[in-house]
């Protein structure tokens, strides 16, 4: 085993659906993953908004516990998780003076200076894994499930971190056309969901998801399929509360990219934990009999 | 009979142990080289009220920090288990204020929300790790900050499980955290809601307030000091290697 | 300090008999315990025995008992305030419930007394906590597996460790309550090690008969102490904590009624007047006087302050004549001298063995026996181990635990003990531990009744203050029960007592005029005033500079 993997706060309690489906689906796919022994919050992506070298100390210190590890790899799952921690090592990895400064105040860690990589499950499957492997372990083809790719912003901004060009992406659609589904793209595919703008202005976020939801049904997309918990909440979470406030909110499922793909790997829907998506999530896989097995 | 282990608390002044100089709160003493912090800040002729407590490293009130010359970095130690260091500058941190918040205890269900609720500053935390560094117990502070935040409540009782609650990792939080009231918090969630309750001992309970054993203990009661002599002499011994589903022959007492 | 090279060639004799002795343990070849009649005779080497180490009182309720120069010398002195100067109608604080001492027993008692409707005050000498109870390591008594064990078996135990002079009511009420004491405990969170299906790990102590120890990992006082501790300051408006200032003197009223008492700010210097409608005291014990120049296990507040206000308050005092002493202290590094091992290394299998390698007791006899065996080893049979700083001890073989139980098990087990030898430099997974008794429980104490109640109405007892319950000798584990059995009691004794018995009355402090009065006609020197509050450790060359201290008191 040489990767390490770093789960995130989030993805051990409100977005469990999204670890135990991506664990389950990468096992079955023979990537051996080991979650850090210890690790901390990343420091999560709004910290790193301005010039304030004390928000890279949770990111990078988590770094040098893969490198403890002896890993020279670190995968995430949370879109955030995956931005924060692959800046901070883009800054440790290009920023002498900065690094010089977080070495001699963590200096109870051994020196870092960017030696992992941090990758994204997506991208470690089209550039480690590959397409057509992926393809042969698919057991369930979505065949017939027109699905929205949402990029969101943090996986594709800003450009050091990016997986793929951020105008016109296609890392997201080529992962979904692998497991069968048809792939629809739509203009507000890689617009911000509105984030922690929830927090700030909850109204204004309303309107952003809903615009997103609106485009996404207006190109006959079924299903959106994403990488983040925010996200989640914002389009997911949220579309009850977007029906209050406009008119003609469409009802669309919404799935992490991990669920999707444990269900297209013929994995059992037990670790796939739907019970925290919508309710229209699971209807609408066994209205397509894409199911292994129905849980009680 | 009499002893030779005539050791009373008092710091013996022995003519044979070395002095060293020790700065307290900047302020220069010669003491033994053998002492802890604590004796030597006695032996200096000081008399506490504060900063002094079971004298036996768990009660967390002679936390202690100090520096070394030439030497940049802050050490912590608890005054009566740390031994003196020739030049050592330190001062004792007696108290630091730290906010706790009250609670209904036996309201809580054991919900990571509920502790993100109580203490929401747990999410200012930067892991700076500046309480991992400054905690006298080695306790790994920020390693079970860590696990509170991803609600694993378990895992955070069971990596502060040594804390004496001294206050110095709230003393350095760049967060503002009282780590120390929220691990407390914590670990009684997880003795009281995530931990299963003994069977045994519910059933032991009801069985005293049914009143199974008061003829028994009215016996031994009523018996002359003879008879309670024989008893306790014959009463059977668990032996030290049995397991715990061990059965007495005697059984009527049970 | 590590062990320096005189004591690791001594460690190598220990070692040459330790695979045997393992063997040995785990075939149950213990040594033989010793019959009543041979216990008898070890005890003629207890401290307590020294007729020269006692004397009888001159004054108070129990004039004529001999004990201990030290509590003898308390008992007998005047008091730390003017009676005369304190003006009684000015009233700082009025409660309900005032509770003497902010210990186990105490925080039990005001959890209680608040739990019954009452209004509370804690009065504590030094920070809410810092007790012995945040001391005990070992664990907590209680019949709680009816398999195996009942409260018979547990009376048994108590009665035969007591030698058969503890009050039967008191012992009673104690193993009866003590399985609802645990169960109390468990519902706050504290965390008792367990098994994963919930149930209770137990051992055996020193003359249990039954493995009814509970603990959590070594730090079973802590773990109940601020588990308790953290509950209490959940009701801020209900217990009101006034830390650094211990009570000096009880007031009653009238018609003779305990009705509050004397604080003494320490850092302020002010006296502080507290009504209360009934007094719980939970003082707890005296190590701190280091009776017969023994080192003690004790925190450094046990200096007996609630014997001497109870007895002056006219509440007579019972099984004081023997006191404990732990068989297992450090006494080698001195750092730690006095510091307590816990009989839970010796009920997980490591034997006491003397200069030779040799064992010459079981290790699971009452601690009184014990003590007395390892006093006369060294100093009798002298095969104790010298130690650099001229004192003698005994090994406590704790390596032997890793070899029965599995490596790690030391450090697993006894984490506090681990990490505190190891600032020392010493692995005691691979290192015996030197050990001589130390000075660690009160026996006896003021008399009580097992509701809590004395001779004065409206003053109650709760812990290691109250005498009776463990005779002249407590079993190991029975003290933590003790406090949270009799705290909680006495908690809801008070509370019913106000609403049941109190009256009001006029309040005064003629009971102490009285008793310095008693003590000059009886001819006690002047020059000790009581309670002692704390014990001074100062290099006796830089006392005798420190010119105020000898008109000041004792304080200073």
């Amino acid at each position: 085993m040489s990767i390490s993997y770093y789960p995130g706060c989030t993805l051990k309690t409100k977005a469990k659906n999204l670890e135990t489906s991506a664990l389950a689906a990468m096992a079955e796919l023979g990537i051996e993953v080991e979650e850090l022994p210890r690790w901390n919050c990343c420091g999560a992506v709004y910290s790193l908004a301005d010039d304030d070298l004390i928000h890279i100390i949770a990111p990078v210190r988590d770094l040098i516990r893969v490198k403890e590890r002896g890993h020279d790899t670190v995968i995430t799952l949370c879109s955030m998780c995956y931005n924060t921690l692959a800046r901070a090592n883009d800054l440790m990895k290009h920023d002498e003076e900065k690094r010089k400064t977080i070495n001699m105040f963590m200096d109870e860690e051994p020196d870092y200076a960017g030696e992992v990589r941090v990758v994204h499950l997506l991208d470690y499957l089209r550039d480690d894994y590959g397409w057509d492997k992926l393809k042969e372990k698919v057991k369930v083809p979505l065949a017939g499930l027109t699905v929205g790719p949402y990029y969101g912003c943090t996986l594709l901004r800003p450009r050091e971190v990016a997986l793929d060009r951020p105008d016109k992406p296609t890392l997201f659609n080529e992962f979904m056309a692998a497991l069968g589904a048809t792939v629809v793209d739509f203009p507000m595919g890689t617009e911000c969901c509105g984030s922690y703008q929830v927090l700030g202005n909850p109204d204004a976020a309303l309107k952003v998801s809903y615009d997103i939801l609106n485009d996404a049904n207006q190109h006959n997309i079924e299903a959106l399929a994403l990488t983040c918990p925010l996200c989640d909440y914002n389009l997911g979470r949220r579309q009850n509360l977007m029906r209050d406030k406009f008119e003609g909110v469409p009802e669309i499922p919404v799935y992490y990219f991990t669920q999707l793909l444990a269900v297209a790997l013929g994995l059992s829907p037990e670790v796939c934990h739907f019970e925290l998506n919508r309710e229209s999530a699971i209807g609408l896989l066994k209205d397509k009999n894409f199911l292994k097995e129905v849980p009680a | 009979m009499s002893t030779t282990n005539e050791g009373s608390g008092a710091v013996a002044a022995k003519v044979e142990a070395k002095l060293i100089p020790i700065h307290v709160m900047g302020k220069r003493y010669e003491v033994p080289e053998s002492l802890t912090i604590m004796k030597a800040i006695e032996y200096a002729g000081y008399k506490y009220i504060r900063g002094c407590g079971c004298r036996g490293g768990v009660c967390g009130a002679c936390s202690t920090v100090y520096r070394k010359p030439g030497d940049y970095k802050i050490y912590t130690g608890l005054a009566c288990q740390t031994v003196v260091e020739p030049e050592m500058y330190l001062t004792q941190l007696p108290f630091y204020p730290a906010l706790r918040t009250t609670y209904e205890f036996s309201e809580l269900e054991g919900k990571p929300e509920e502790i993100f609720e109580l203490y929401p500053e747990l999410f200012r935390c930067v892991a700076c790790n500046a309480c991992t560094k400054v905690c006298p117990m080695d306790v790994e502070v920020l390693d079970y900050i860590s696990a509170l935040k991803r609600g694993d409540i378990k895992a955070a009782a069971e990596i502060s499980f040594d804390c004496i609650q001294c206050g110095l990792c709230a003393s350095r939080c760049f967060a503002e955290m009282p780590q120390y009231h929220i691990a407390q918090l914590a670990r009684r969630i997880n003795g009281a809601y995530l931990t299963p309750r003994a069977e045994h001992l519910k059933t032991m309970v009801a069985n005293i307030e049914a009143g199974r054993f008061a003829e028994g203990l009215n016996e031994l009661k009523a018996m002359d000091t003879d008879t309670l002599k024989k008893t306790y002499q014959e009463r059977e011994l668990e032996p030290a290697t049995a397991g715990d589903d061990w059965t007495p022959k005697d059984t009527r007492y049970l | 300090m590590p062990y320096p090279e005189e004591l690791k060639q001594l460690i190598k004799t220990v070692e040459s008999t330790r695979v045997e002795r393992v063997e040995r343990k785990k075939k149950n070849e213990e040594v033989p315990f010793l019959s009543l009649d041979q216990r008898a005779e070890m005890l003629k080497y207890h401290p307590d025995v020294k007729e020269e180490g006692r004397r009888e009182l001159m004054v108070g309720p129990s004039k004529g008992y001999r004990i201990a120069h030290e509590m003898a010398d308390l008992l007998e002195a005047r008091s730390r305030v003017d009676p005369a100067k304190i003006d009684l109608s000015k009233i700082d604080y009025e409660t309900d419930v005032l509770v003497i001492g902010g210990g186990g027993a105490g925080t039990a008692a005001a959890l209680y007394a608040k739990n019954n409707g009452a209004k509370v005050i804690i009065a504590t000498k030094l920070r809410h906590g810092d007790a012995n109870t945040m001391m005990a390591e070992g664990g907590i008594q209680a019949a709680t597996k009816g398999h195996k064990d009942s409260p018979y078996f547990h009376y048994l135990d108590v009665m035969g460790g007591g030698h058969f002079k503890n009050v039967p009511e008191l012992v009673e009420t104690l193993v009866n309550k003590a399985p609802d004491a645990i169960k109390w405990l468990e519902s706050l969170g504290c965390g008792f090690s367990k098994d994963a299906d919930g149930t209770l790990r137990t051992i055996h102590g020193g003359g249990t008969s039954r493995k009814r120890m509970h603990y959590a990992a070594d730090i079973t006082g802590a773990e109940i102490m601020r588990t308790i501790r953290d509950e209490a300051r959940n009701y801020p408006n209900d217990i009101h904590v006034i830390e650094f200032s211990p009570a000096v003197e009880l007031i009653l009223n009238d018609k003779g009624h305990c009705a509050g008492a004397v604080l003494y700010n320490l850092e302020t210097e002010e006296y502080i007047i507290v009504k209360a409608k009934a007094v719980v005291m939970a003082t707890g014990g005296c190590g701190r006087l280091h009776i017969q120049g023994f080192m003690t296990t004790n925190h450094y507040g046990a200096t007996a302050d609630g014997i001497v206000m109870g007895y002056r308050a006219g509440v007579g005092i019972c099984f004081l004549h023997t006191v404990q002493y732990h068989p297992t202290g450090i006494v080698f590094p001195e750092q730690a001298e006095g510091i307590l091992i816990t009989e839970k290394f010796r009920g997980s299998g490591a034997n006491l063995v003397n200069i030779d390698g040799q064992q010459f007791v079981n290790e699971r006899e009452p601690r009184d026996v014990e003590a007395s065996a390892i006093i006369k080893e060294c100093i009798v049979n002298g095969k104790g181990i010298p130690t650099p700083t001229g004192k003698l001890g005994i090994w406590l073989d704790s390596p032997m635990i890793d070899m029965l139980q599995g490596e790690g098990t030391v450090e697993r087990e006894f984490p506090g003990k681990f990490i505190l030898y190891k600032r020392f430099g010493i692995d005691i997974s691979k290192e015996p531990m030197l050990i001589y008794p130390t000075l660690h429980y009160q026996n006896g104490g003021l008399d009580f009744k097992n509701t809590g109640d004395t001779s004065v109405p409206g003053l109650f007892v709760g812990g290691e203050v109250g005498g009776g319950i463990h005779g002249e000798n407590r079993l190991m584990g029975n003290s933590l029960l003790d406090i949270m059995v009799y705290g909680r009691i006495a908690g809801a004794s008070a509370a019913a007592y106000i609403k049941e018995k109190y009256e009001d009355g006029a309040l005064t402090l003629e009971h102490v005029v009285k008793y310095n009065k008693e003590a000059d006609e009886a001819g006690v020197p002047e020059d000790r005033v009581a309670p002692m509050i704390l014990p001074d450790y100062t290099d006796p060359r830089i006392r005798e500079r420190q010119l105020t201290a000898h008109y000041v008191g004792t304080l200073r």
